[in-house]
């Protein structure tokens, strides 16, 4: 086949859609959905720009996944962590300057929010080892630790903001 | 060439193991097999072409990790390199893929990429199949005709080339029972942690006190395939470890590999560094089997 029906949730949004098979789910969220929020980096999952939450916790490169073999996964992004306002790891990185350019951020903070879903009280030493694969050529990266540090008073979720994404998927899903 | 636009290709996706391996009977080599796709999309972004994928995404039961103290792991082809490092009785009984495997490239990438993907790719500087070849693994091929076990010493043919018939699916990857005092260890060499190794080695120590029973010992990124190093084995074999015996050993061992210049290392560098590696990783398997 060059064409697939596949059911793809993106950012809580349960979607019927239909993709060429050889396009990468960073062009299918980019193109065809319009979040562009998603970025392209390196396009060979080196630099951690496209990076998106995969199943509510694990981060995925989205370059190198083809949307076509994601039939009934969920996918969020950047802009579907901040459904409901910002979410703590998004303020953080404003509160600690943790942006230049910005490129890098929409993978940094989805990234960052995978980490601290896994593992809501992490070291300096694992918040610098989960973040190897997201490059940021501007800030350094004291700042942008500071910041997942910062968003770690905030993690684990509430149980209401938890509870808020999974409502907004089941409604969605129905 | 394009790190954007893939080439156009034909997507099949299989429900099934019987019908993955129908499908592979009838398309043998026209057809790739895509799993995690950490390889085999960035090859095709740069060179390489496939008529057709056959993608194991939606095939059922194989994203399997289970541990019997009799048989040994049993690792499904599905299982993805985030499992392995999650899993508390790889990281208990075989510590030497565990640390592989949080090494391994970054996050996201650990996120897709199977460790089946990493042993049929063949690399030479592959992190995880340098530690199964120490640990003694064996592949799991199926195809119409029925399945056949490759032991991995046996599994790499050359760079980049494997064993596995173009009619085949990697099913599993079965990882030998650790013995009642069985340690290992792996390390690598990077320039930054992201990197791929300039240099790797794994080291399985079956040990009785501080007497070595048995050895086996890989080291990556020093040949056309990652190696066994059988000569420092044999060293190691029913001899206690000693001060004296690991200087052996560190003089052995580059006598058993021929590395090259790249981009990551220089030959002359690996030959140096490659004893020491060896040795550390010695002790530290000795220690971890007591």
């Amino acid at each position: 086949m060059k064409e697939r029906a596949i059911e793809l949730t993106v950012n809580g949004i349960a979607l019927n859609i239909t993709v060429p098979v050889h396009q990468t789910l960073l062009d299918t969220l980019r193109e065809q959905l319009g979040f562009t929020d998603t970025k392209y980096g390196c396009g060979t999952g080196e630099c951690g720009a496209c990076s998106v939450i995969i199943d509510d916790q694990e981060s995925l490169c989205s370059c190198m996944a083809l949307a076509s073999t994601l039939n009934g996964r969920s996918i969020t992004t950047a802009a579907g962590l901040a459904s409901n306002g910002l979410n703590a790891v998004q303020q953080a990185f404003i509160d600690q300057t943790a942006v230049q350019c910005g490129y890098c951020t929409p993978g940094m903070v989805v990234k960052s929010t995978s980490l601290l879903r896994k593992n809501p009280n992490p070291s300096e030493e694992e918040i610098r080892k989960e973040l190897e694969g997201n490059i940021c050529r501007c800030t350094g990266y004291d700042s942008i630790v500071k910041a997942v540090q910062q968003a770690a008073q905030s993690f684990p979720e509430s149980d209401t903001q938890w509870d808020n994404a999974v409502e907004l998927k089941a409604g969605a899903n129905s | 060439m394009s790190s954007r636009i893939l080439p156009n290709f034909d997507l099949l996706v299989p429900n099934s193991t019987s019908e993955a391996v129908n499908l592979l009977a009838h398309y043998q080599e026209r057809a790739a097999i895509l799993a995690g796709g950490t390889d085999l999309i960035v090859a095709m972004k740069m060179n390489y072409e496939s008529e057709i994928l056959i993608s194991v995404s939606e095939l059922d039961g194989l994203d399997y990790i289970d541990f019997d103290p009799n048989s040994g792991l049993h690792i499904g082809a599905k299982a993805t390199v985030s499992q392995i490092l999650d899993n508390a009785d790889v990281k208990q009984h075989y510590p030497a893929l565990w640390q592989a495997a949080n090494v391994f490239a970054t996050p996201q990438i650990r996120t897709a990429a199977t460790l089946a993907g990493n042993v049929l790719r063949g690399s030479p500087a592959g992190d995880c199949s340098c530690a199964l070849l120490a640990l003694g693994a064996r592949i799991v091929l199926q195809s119409t005709e029925g399945k056949r076990e490759v032991a991995i010493e046996d599994f790499w043919t050359g760079y980049n080339q494997n064993a596995r018939k173009p009619s085949e699916l990697a099913i599993e990857i079965i990882v030998d029972a650790p013995q009642s005092a069985t340690g290992s260890a792996f390390h690598r060499m990077t320039r930054v942690n992201e990197d791929l190794a300039k240099l790797n080695g794994s080291v399985r120590l079956d040990m009785d006190g501080n007497v070595c029973k048995s050895a086996r010992i890989a080291m990556g990124c020093v040949g056309p395939t990652t190696l066994r190093l059988p000569k420092t084995e044999k060293l190691l074999q029913n001899e206690e470890i000693t001060p004296e015996l690991l200087a052996h050993v560190a003089d052995m061992v580059p006598t058993e590999i021929s590395p090259i210049d790249d981009k990551r290392s220089t030959a002359e560098y690996r030959l140096m560094v490659s004893g020491v590696v060896i040795k550390r990783l010695i002790e530290q398997a000795a220690t971890a089997a007591n």
